[in-house]
């Protein structure tokens, strides 16, 4: 990721922030077909847990994720 | 790809991992990427588009293990980080549309009909992006007490409303602001979008979040982008302004309801 280090504008560390990226990689938007899912064997099967995991980050709540360790 | 046989039937052994979709990305920079299993990334192709993917361990990548390994954190950062990379690298050599994370198929000749079945779909979501890259704006507001402000302690009850009538009050005004300086980058970028305001418990950023927003910047504009950030920061001195940037267009390669294909 590029850094912009005017003095009004915090600088950046050089890697994205995983908060950030998952803010991209899950989030509504990306091309797929439909839902997350998992196609195998023909079967396309949805990834509850992985909304889960979604749910957790958006709305904040208790979730499988340990909120107790800094991102970065 | 490998196969074994169990109870008389053929299972392959790997699973395909899908990274991002462009149209023709099967350039000498695709050989030696490595995904998220560490397996080489590949082009396949069909309908005039190639789609990137890798085989990866179709245990490992399965429906039994994955949403568990996806709900680590290390193992959520690592898959994520090398999802990123490749579709970084893709979008640096040219227009893609990357694919959300854990998007599997069984084998190749799925992918290839998975970009049969969605070729309008792609390619109006290639033309929407090229020569353009996203960039993520963060506002938070600027709460950390000066020194030598003292901490005022209100000494009656009509001081403590009057105290936090104009705390709501700058509140109000740093959404404002920070509603501005969005409407103002909004105008010099292609599209754009807001998200949620990050979790501090996940972001480990106690500062309150006032905007979370990203754009969708024409590369040919990106210099007076990036510029007029801080020049708008500086009219807001009570906020804090975080740039991030050039993303791949992960939050704009959809495809809008209604819109032309």
């Amino acid at each position: 990721m590029t850094v912009s280090t005017p003095p009004e504008v915090q600088p950046l560390p050089a890697e994205a922030s995983l908060v950030d990226l998952l803010d991209r990689l899950l989030g509504t938007g990306v091309v797929v077909t439909g839902e997350i899912t998992i196609s195998i064997a023909g079967v396309d099967l949805v990834y509850v847990s992985l909304n889960a995991l979604l749910s957790s980050v958006r709305a904040g709540g208790p979730g499988p994720v340990d909120y107790s360790r800094r991102l970065r | 790809m490998r196969s074994r046989t169990v109870g008389g039937w053929i299972v392959a052994e790997r699973s395909v991992w899908l990274y991002a979709v462009g149209a023709g990305l099967d350039g000498a920079w695709v050989d030696g990427l490595r995904g998220v299993d560490g397996e080489p990334v590949r082009p396949v192709s069909a309908a005039g588009l190639t789609a990137l993917v890798g085989a990866v361990d179709r245990e490992a990548f399965g429906v039994e293990q994955l949403p568990a390994r996806l709900d680590d954190l290390d193992q959520l950062a690592t898959i994520a980080r090398a999802h990123h990379r490749v579709i970084r690298v893709a979008a640096d050599h040219q227009a893609v549309a990357p694919a959300r994370l854990a998007t599997l198929y069984a084998d190749f000749g799925r992918v290839r009909a998975m970009l049969a079945e969605h070729a309008a779909v792609f390619r109006a979501a290639l033309r929407r992006v090229d020569g353009r890259h996203e960039w993520g704006v963060k506002i938070f507001a600027d709460t950390e007490r000066r020194p030598g402000q003292p901490v005022d302690r209100p000494a009656s009850g009509t001081a403590y409303l009057r105290q936090r009538r104009n705390s709501l009050t700058a509140r109000e005004a740093a959404l404002a602001a920070a509603g501005e300086i969005h409407a103002d980058l909004a105008g010099s970028a292609v599209a754009a979008r807001q998200r949620p305001p990050q979790d501090p418990n996940l972001s480990g950023d106690r500062r309150r979040m006032l905007l979370n927003a990203t754009y969708l910047v024409d590369d040919a504009g990106r210099e007076a982008f990036v510029a007029r950030v801080p020049a708008v920061a500086r009219e807001h001195p009570e906020l804090v302004v975080e740039l991030t940037g050039p993303w791949p267009p992960y939050s704009f390669a959809a495809v809008e309801e209604g819109e032309p294909a």
